[in-house]
Parts: C-alpha cells; sequence; structure tokens
C-alpha cells in the first residue's frame, strides 16, 4: 500500500489542476480527515454481495444509425481559442 | 538466429457505420476540420452519450467472425487521461468485460503449415481526434485540434503474443483485413487510417516458459512497414542480446523515410486509467441465440467464395484464391462477369494485368477509376478481336492511370487492330522480300522461322495486326 | 395577482381567461425578482427581455385558442440545467458567459406548455453541495432568516412567491433540503422518469432532474409534462413502453407508511419531536404506521460520497479550457491545463475531483470503490425490503436547520447533512419533500419516499397531510 501522501500526489497528477503547495498540503490533511471519515465504509461487511454499477434498470438502449449534420457554427462560439477551423492548444512537442 | 521472436499485435479498425459510435454525426472523412462534430462527441456540459445500434451489430459481427466467445453481458468503461484530441478527458471503451475474448484466426506459419493465432479480446471504443502541429498559419505555432474523427466507432482487437515472426505477422493482418471485410465491418485501409496496428515484440531462448523484455512499436502505415519495422527491431533486439546486455522496455516509431525506428519514449509508463462503468450508458445484454444468428449470418468469408468461385466458374483453385483474398476484388471480378460471362478470361486479366497496376498505385480494387465496366469494355474489344491481347495491356494502362474510357483510348492513340487482308498483304510482301534466309529455312522445315516472321509483321504494324489473321496469310503466301 | 396564494392551475385558468395576460405576469415577476435578488441572491441570471418575449409568445397561443396548460408559469432554472438562450454557470465563475448549445430536455417541456422561463438560479461550486455556500457568487440567503442558507435557491424563489415553479438537480439531496429549508415541495423522482439531457451532472448514477413547487399539488400539475422517455437520455428508455403508476387513495388504511425508528436518533434534538407529531398526524389521518429498520444510512451516505466524488472526477475532466469556457494563457500544453482547471473549478470540485482520482486509483479501486458499489446494491435491497411491507417511509430531509452564512466549518460536517438525502439517491426511488414544522421560525421538512414511480401517490398524499409552510 502506498502512503495517502503518494496518493494524493498522484491523484493531483491526474486530475490536472495547479496547485500550491499550501493548498496541497491543506489537501493532505483532508484528505486524512476523510479516510478516518470511510472507515466504518471499509469495515462493514458487504459478504457476497455483488457490486451495483448502474443506477438505472435500463439496457440495450440503442439509437438508429441515421446519420446529422454536425454543428460547428453554433458550437465554435463557446471556444475560447478556435481559428481557421481548427480549435488551438499550445503547441505540443513530441 | 538463436532466439524465438514473439509477437502480439493490437489493431484498432474503423467500423463502416453512417454515424458515429455514440451521437449522430456523420462517420465519415471530411477534408473542413471540425464539421462533423456536435455537443455529444465535443463533451459539452448536459450532452449524454446514445449507442449505435449498427455499431454494436458490426462488433458482434466482428466477435462471431473472429470465432470469439461473445460476452452475454457487457458494458461501456471510462478510460480516464488527459489528451486534447480526447473531448470528455475520458475514452469510453470496454475495459472490464470486453464483447468478445478468446477467439482466434488461422494463417499459414513459415513453413506453409496452418497455424492458429490466438485473440484475447474484441472490444469496442470510441476515437479520438486528430492533432496537427504545423508552424504558422493561422495556429501561430500553437497545435490544432480536428474532432471530425472524435466518437468514431472502432473496434479493437488484440491478438495473442501467438507469432513468431514478421511474415506471420503481416499473413495475420491480411486475414483479418479480409475478414473484416467479409464482414462488412470495416475497409480496413491502413494507409487511411481505418485500419491502425500497433505492436509488441520481445525475444526469447527457444524453450523459454516465460517472454523476454517487449518493446512496443507505433506508426506503422502498412502492412509492409509493420513487416519492416518487426523485423529492424528484431535484429536491434537480438544484437543487443547478443551482446550480453538488456533490452530495455520503450516505445519505438516507425520512420518511413529513414526506414528505422525512433524512440518515442522511454520506459512505457504504466498509465493509472482509473476505469470505471460510465454511468451514462446502459449495459448490453444478448441472448445465446441472438449471437448464434449473427454467426449463421456471418456474409461469405473468403475461403467459402474461394470454393463456390471454383465450383460455380470452374476457376482454378489458385485463381479463386488470389481472388477472393481481398473482398473487393472478388467483388470487381463477379461485377465483371454479370456483363461478360467468361470466368477464366475475366480472372486472368484481373488477378493479373489490373492487379499489377493496383498494387503499383497502392490502391484497393474499389478506389481505381477503372471499373468493371471498362474492364468488360476492354474484354469485349479483344474478343470481337477490335484490339490484340497485347494492345489491350497497354489500353488497360493508359485507361488505369488517365482514367479514360478503354474504346476512347483505343481510337484516340489509333490502335484498332488491322484486320484489313489487303493492307496485311503488303506488308507481309515486304517482310517476306526483306527476310529471305528465315523463308528458306522455314522452307526447310524450320517451323519456328514463322514465328519470327510474324514477329516482323507485328511491328511493322506496331503490335495492331491480327495475329491470326498475319500467320493464315504468311503460310499461305510462302507456300504459294 | 399574488402568486404565493394562487396554485399553478388558477394562474394559468387566468391567463386563459384573460384575467391577466402572460406579458404582465412576467413583467411583474421579473420586477419582483430583481428586488428581492438583491437581498437573497437567488438569481444568477434574469431573463428580463427574454422572458418577455416568451410570454408574449404565450399570449400569442391564447389568441389562437390555444390552452398552454402553464401558460405564463414563471419558472425558475438552475444553473447547472443548460437553457440556450441566457448564460448556463454551472456554478463555475469561468462559465459565467457560456452559452449552451444544448437546452434541458425539462426545461424544453415546460415551455413547450407554456411556462416562461424567468431566470436562472444559484449554486454550489459545479453544483456539488446543499447549501450554496460554495458558490463563485455567495449563498443564497434564506428568505425565512437572513444569516441563514436557504439550501436552494430555487425553493428560495418559490418561497418567496417570486416564481412559482423551479426545475432543479438533486444528487445528493440538494433540492430536497431545499425544499424543507425554504417550507416548499420538493419533488426527486424515480430514477429513468425524466430526462436528464441538459443538465451538467457531477455525479450522473444520481443526479436528477426535480421540480420545486408551493405545494404537492403544483407539482402534479407539471410532473406528466417533464416524465417519460427522451432518446437523448438512455435512462430513460424504462419509461418507452410508458408508465406504470402506482396510485393509491390519500388518508385510508390501504397505505402503510414505514417509520424507521433508529432513523432519527441522528436528528438535532430539536427537530426530533416534529417528526413524532407527524407520525401522529398520519396516524390520525387513518394511514397505518409501520416502524422498519433502515440500518444503512451512514454506509449508504458514505457510499454515495465516495461513488460521487469518483465520478465527479471523470465528469469533470471535460473543462479541460479548449472548447468552451475560459482559457488560461499558456506556453505549455500542461500549464494550460493547469490553470484553465484552476479557474474553472473551485475548492469544492477540485477537493472532489481530487479524492475522487484517489479513491479510484489502482490501490485504492477495490477498497473503496468497488466497496461503495456494493453497498449501493445493499441500501437499494433495504429500501426494496421496506416497500415489501410499505407503501412509503416517512424520513427527514436534513440533519439540523439551515446553517448559518457566517463561519467557516468542516467540509465534512456539510457532507454530513446529507445523512437522509444521500440513500435515497442510492436507492434510485422518487423522494417529496413537505413541510413538516417549524422550529426556532425555521421551517422543517420531511422527505416522503416511495417505492419506483410512486410520484402520484406520494404527492396525493403530501397535499392532504395539511401542514404546508404557507
Amino acid at each position: 500500500m502506498e502512503t495517502s501522501a503518494a496518493g494524493l500526489e498522484k491523484a493531483i497528477k491526474a486530475i490536472k489542476i495547479g496547485l500550491s503547495l499550501p493548498e496541497q498540503d491543506h489537501l493532505h490533511r483532508e484528505l486524512e480527515e476523510l479516510l478516518g471519515w470511510l472507515e466504518p465504509l471499509l469495515a462493514f461487511n458487504t459478504g457476497e454481495t455483488e457490486p451495483l454499477l448502474f443506477g438505472h434498470e435500463a439496457v440495450n438502449v440503442l439509437r438508429e444509425d441515421h446519420p446529422q449534420e454536425g454543428r460547428l457554427a453554433e458550437l465554435q462560439e463557446a471556444a475560447p481559442n478556435f481559428a481557421g477551423g481548427f480549435y488551438l492548444v499550445p503547441k505540443i512537442m513530441d | 538466429m538463436k532466439y524465438e521472436v514473439v509477437i502480439g499485435l493490437e489493431v484498432h479498425v474503423e467500423m463502416l457505420t453512417g454515424s458515429k459510435l455514440f451521437c449522430s454525426c456523420p462517420n465519415r472523412f471530411v477534408a473542413e476540420p471540425n464539421v462533423n462534430t456536435c455537443p455529444v462527441c465535443l463533451g459539452f456540459p448536459g450532452a449524454l452519450p446514445q449507442l449505435n445500434r449498427e455499431a454494436l451489430q458490426q462488433a458482434l459481427r466482428a466477435a462471431v467472425a473472429l470465432n470469439c466467445k461473445v460476452a452475454l453481458y457487457s458494458y461501456f468503461d471510462r478510460k480516464n487521461y488527459f489528451y486534447p484530441d480526447m473531448p470528455k478527458g475520458y475514452q469510453i471503451s470496454q475495459h472490464y468485460i470486453p464483447l468478445g475474448s478468446n477467439g482466434f484466426l488461422d494463417i499459414e506459419d513459415e513453413k506453409g503449415e496452418l497455424k492458429q493465432v490466438g485473440i484475447g479480446r474484441v472490444h469496442i471504443e470510441e476515437d479520438a481526434g486528430k492533432l496537427l502541429h504545423e508552424a504558422g498559419g493561422a495556429s501561430g505555432g500553437s497545435s490544432m485540434v480536428d474532432y471530425n474523427r472524435a466518437g468514431g466507432p472502432l473496434i479493437e482487437i488484440v491478438s495473442e503474443p501467438d507469432l513468431r515472426s514478421s511474415g506471420e505477422a503481416r499473413r495475420y493482418l491480411e486475414k483479418l483485413k479480409s475478414i473484416m471485410q467479409y464482414a462488412g465491418v470495416s475497409d480496413c485501409k491502413m494507409e487511411e487510417g481505418s485500419l491502425r496496428c500497433d505492436a509488441n515484440v520481445s525475444l526469447r531462448i527457444p524453450g523459454d516458459q516465460s517472454f523476454g523484455i517487449k518493446t512496443e512499436l507505433k506508426n506503422m502505415n502498412s502492412f509492409r512497414a509493420v513487416e519492416k519495422s518487426l523485423d529492424h527491431d528484431i535484429k536491434r533486439q537480438a544484437r543487443i542480446l547478443d551482446s550480453g546486455e538488456k533490452v530495455v522496455t520503450q516505445t519505438l516509431r516507425w520512420d518511413e523515410d529513414r526506414q528505422e525506428t525512433i524512440v518515442m519514449r522511454g520506459k512505457l509508463e504504466a498509465g493509472d486509467y482509473r476505469c470505471f462503468a460510465d454511468p451514462e450508458l446502459a449495459p448490453i445484454e444478448l441472448t445465446a441465440e441472438e449471437v448464434e444468428l449473427a454467426r449463421q449470418n456471418l456474409p461469405e468469408m473468403a475461403a467459402e467464395r474461394a470454393r463456390r468461385f471454383v465450383e460455380q466458374y470452374g476457376l482454378p483453385e489458385y485463381d479463386a484464391g488470389v481472388l477472393t483474398a481481398s473482398r473487393c476484388l472478388a467483388d470487381y471480378f463477379e461485377s465483371c462477369l454479370e456483363h461478360f460471362n467468361k470466368p477464366k478470361e475475366v480472372s486472368n486479366w484481373v488477378m493479373g494485368e489490373f492487379s499489377a497496376h493496383l498494387n503499383n498505385a497502392g490502391l484497393e480494387a474499389d478506389q481505381a477509376s477503372f471499373t468493371p465496366e471498362d474492364m468488360v469494355e476492354l474484354l469485349k474489344m479483344i474478343d470481337e478481336q477490335v484490339i490484340s491481347g497485347k494492345i489491350a495491356k497497354e489500353v488497360l494502362e493508359k485507361a488505369f492511370v488517365s482514367g479514360k474510357k478503354p474504346r476512347l483510348v483505343v481510337e484516340e492513340e489509333g490502335l484498332l487492330q488491322i484486320s484489313d487482308q489487303s493492307e496485311l498483304e503488303a506488308i507481309i510482301d515486304r517482310v517476306i522480300s526483306e527476310n529471305p534466309d528465315t523463308v528458306e529455312s522455314y522452307r526447310g522445315g524450320k517451323g519456328k522461322a514463322l514465328g519470327h516472321l510474324v514477329g516482323q509483321v507485328m511491328k511493322a504494324t506496331r503490335g495492331k495486326a491480327n495475329p491470326q489473321l498475319v500467320n493464315e496469310l504468311l503460310v499461305k503466301k510462302i507456300n504459294s | 395577482m399574488e402568486l404565493r396564494k394562487t396554485t399553478v392551475r388558477q394562474a394559468a385558468d387566468a391567463v386563459w381567461k384573460g384575467e391577466i395576460t402572460a406579458h404582465q405576469l412576467i413583467e411583474k415577476t421579473l420586477k419582483n425578482c430583481s428586488v428581492l435578488n438583491e437581498g437573497l441572491n437567488i438569481f444568477t441570471y434574469l431573463a428580463g427581455i427574454d422572458a418577455v418575449e416568451q410570454a408574449k409568445a404565450v399570449d400569442q397561443k391564447i389568441k389562437n385558442g390555444e390552452k398552454p396548460p402553464l401558460a405564463g408559469i414563471p419558472v425558475a432554472v438552475k444553473d447547472d440545467l443548460c437553457y440556450g438562450v441566457l448564460p448556463t454557470g454551472l456554478g463555475s465563475p469561468a462559465f459565467s458567459e457560456f452559452i449552451s448549445p444544448v437546452t434541458a430536455a425539462a426545461v424544453e417541456r415546460l415551455m413547450e406548455a407554456g411556462a416562461v422561463v424567468i431566470g436562472k438560479t444559484n449554486l454550489d461550486d459545479m453544483g456539488q453541495g446543499s447549501t450554496t455556500l460554495s458558490s463563485p457568487n455567495g449563498p443564497t440567503v434564506n428568505p425565512w432568516l437572513a444569516g441563514r442558507t436557504a439550501g436552494s435557491a430555487g425553493a428560495a424563489a418559490v418561497a418567496t412567491g417570486v416564481c412559482m415553479l423551479a426545475v432543479e438537480s438533486d444528487s445528493g439531496g440538494a433540492l430536497r433540503q431545499g425544499a424543507s429549508h425554504c417550507g416548499v415541495a420538493g419533488l426527486r423522482p424515480t430514477t429513468g422518469r425524466v430526462s436528464r439531457h441538459g443538465l451538467n451532472a457531477h455525479c450522473s448514477s444520481f443526479a436528477r432532474v426535480g421540480i420545486t413547487a408551493f405545494s404537492g399539488e403544483d407539482i402534479s400539475e407539471v410532473l406528466d409534462l417533464i416524465s417519460g422517455f427522451d432518446e437523448r437520455d438512455a435512462a430513460t428508455a424504462v419509461c418507452r413502453e410508458g408508465i406504470s403508476e402506482i396510485i393509491k387513495a390519500p388518508g385510508s388504511k390501504d397505505i402503510t407508511i414505514g417509520y424507521p425508528v433508529t432513523a432519527f436518533d441522528y436528528l438535532e434534538p430539536e427537530l426530533r419531536e416534529i417528526f413524532e407529531q407527524a407520525r401522529e398526524r398520519f396516524a390520525e389521518g387513518g394511514y397505518r404506521i409501520e416502524e422498519v429498520d433502515l440500518g444503512l444510512l451512514r454506509e449508504g451516505l458514505l457510499a454515495y460520497y465516495v461513488i460521487a466524488m469518483a465520478e465527479a472526477f471523470s465528469n469533470h475532466a471535460r473543462f479541460d479550457g479548449i472548447r468552451f469556457g475560459k482559457t488560461a494563457e499558456a506556453d505549455s500544453l500542461e500549464e494550460m491545463y493547469e490553470q484553465s482547471r484552476a479557474e474553472i473549478l473551485g475548492r469544492e470540485a477540485r477537493r472532489r475531483s481530487i479524492f475522487g482520482a484517489f479513491l479510484l486509483s489502482k490501490d485504492n479501486y477495490g477498497r473503496y470503490y468497488r466497496q461503495a458499489l456494493k453497498i449501493w446494491e445493499m441500501v437499494r435491497q433495504e429500501f426494496e425490503t421496506v416497500f415489501e411491507r410499505c407503501d412509503l417511509l416517512m424520513l427527514p430531509a436534513a440533519r439540523s436547520l439551515p446553517r448559518s452564512l457566517e463561519g467557516e466549518s468542516g467540509f465534512l460536517e456539510g457532507w454530513s447533512e446529507d445523512l437522509y438525502c444521500a440513500p435515497v439517491s442510492l436507492s434510485g426511488m422518487p423522494a417529496l419533500t413537505i413541510p413538516a414544522g417549524q422550529v426556532d421560525q425555521l421551517p422543517v421538512g420531511m422527505q416522503l419516499v416511495g417505492p419506483p414511480f410512486s410520484e402520484k401517490m406520494l404527492l396525493a398524499v403530501g397535499s392532504a397531510s395539511g401542514s404546508t409552510g404557507k
């Protein structure tokens, strides 16, 4: 088992948000609180219960394969950085 | 080589649906960026995915065509990671329960014997967009994202590490392509990206139970490139092992210009994708009957079709095999037959000259501008002795390249066959008088000499003379 | 016309008869809203001209002889539900000018029925919370007692009488606790009953679109309009062949109300009495009361948060600054992500995303996430068992009175308020909050929970139970 600090560091990386060190420290304290709060969850005997994956009972909900024109004209309005038909991001060095 | 090669392939295939996997945007290539997008495939807040019925059907066909065990209950997971080509910050895929597993396909091994290659899984997932890194222009040094492909319907087919040479890998891909084409799942055009292949390769001492350290090869855009990059890396790994060192786990990219593999990134990151069931989609439930029905309703596959070609058209097995290796070519052949019912003649031309031109141009039969109608027109001209077979080859080449109708090529180039007796007699007279020695040796009983004379006549007419008529006339003249 | 004393039916009737035009009604409503908003911070946007145009269109329909069932009824829409004309703020500072290309299905249907969207209502950071305390726009003030939170801005809009209906999301209980804190009625429908197309859910498994109104009677007027299959939300496929409602007449021995004795132990002492009184009122009203066991409330709450955080981590990954929202000037992709997302996601949203990523990691998936999924199933079974014996179940909506606007409290303290609502969310069953009484001048509501598709019975019982907050 990795430490909660190591796990937190990975989690922060995974969500890609820039956080200052004091913020990270604060979150670590909160995480410790959270893990304490969640202890009864771990201690609970769930036996052979199958995990539930879906909150709804729908199955095989399928859409007919009828293509419709795209909606770029409306969508590009919302883009912060759009030019020449493309969404722009800082240059990616491969 | 003293090492045993172990190769596994991961293939992504674009399905042939009208719309994308989870939205109604058109699933087709367009040059204009981002026009095939909507709130769903761009991951707008509040837009929910809706599974395409046809995509599920095609994936099911793919799974049964690859002899997979089909999961009667499966669902979609989210594979979470950030990249600008992935609009939602996750890819919808089937991580925990693939639609198909434990399948196989048959190829010929290095000794020409039948070999079963295991298929670990066949699952449905959505495609990503495309990133362009052009300098300057409208982007001003930015990278540009085109989401036209984002949310496109893919199936991923993962082989077991059962392949033992680059040749086997190529044959596996050819077979897979043929099956996907015949099952109507994908056109599998690697050059266009509708079939993409990554390879894992490692070496080990024969008899070892465990695998060696593997490298991952990417960016191959033809079967030929897959074979070459594997060969290249196998040699590289062998050299490392020979020198007593260890192969390093890494991802390499095939550089087509330099014809070598280049390291993309070091040590493979054991990515943690934090996969979990996508709560916005409903699970898929199939009955055993539905799966069985899909199996029974599979379209005719290459081997069956070859058998039919032999029985129905009386073709030699060799011809049937070549023609049916690609569904497009077999379709082309049968389209020709509809208007020109001489199977062997059609077969000769389709698998001979026509295929040669396809290969040179890197095209599939359905991409050539020389259509079955053109082929029929050409064959009819030969049949009606309007042109000779030799001229026909020239006509085919010109029509293939220019896209012109064969008859137009013949007219424009003045290639009509000369069957006019008096015109030919004049030429024959000249040839006889210019080749007295050859005429003598023919008269002396050397049959071969006649061929030389015919050749001279053909040369004089630039191949346009009717060879049969020339033959007849020559014999008559010499003997008279 | 004073909306506070009028039912939806009466108001629409008045518009049909021309006693008041939709235009007049909406003009007046807009004026009231903007006055009230200064003190209470209910709306993120007021529709203004757009609402007037909508109202004029309704008047035109009536002139043409149509009778739109909700003619001119002013409706407030929570700001995590997209409405393509006004900005959809999502509870993020980076989205204050975001015009969505989508309009939520429920909003569409209400508008088709003649309702007029009057504005967008305040919400927590990315819709995550049941207090509005984490809103980038500041909290909404409780109309009953300044200095306390309203719980939900939609409930406040209804309670003040500026709006007759509010369309709101409810994941862990925002709608139900808001109704409780503001003394109005709020319905969280059965899973799959109301399309979530156009809702920016932080937690897809539990987010539902519901309705807040003065009374159960008013909710009944709109329930059918927003119910049913919508191709754009897979979960609604359960309604494809129609809805088989559970309907029972209120006030008879035919209806058994479950009373979970031990559940009330978690309540603040001053609130307990209200539920004992409610029990007595039901008994006097002719209902059978049956004591039942709900032993998994605490585990249900914890499981809810594990799953909600995991899904928030994933659901909020789309906010990358590329296609919508704001983007930060940056030299590298990594920097662009980190800064854009820091602007988009506030403190609560970051906290939940990070903890969600933590709980879903390879190391923790089995320990926490999978365990939460198992408890989810057990909670669902527990509620199912209750409804084998009972027709409905009474539960508190909140553990305590609305929180103070001042003074910081720990995040877990806030989350623990969802103790009675979150497990109901896990069950997938419908719940109606109705006013149950008052403590210290503040209303206290109770949840009536029923089996799937029992909304009409809940609304009938709720309407008949009398104790409205009016």
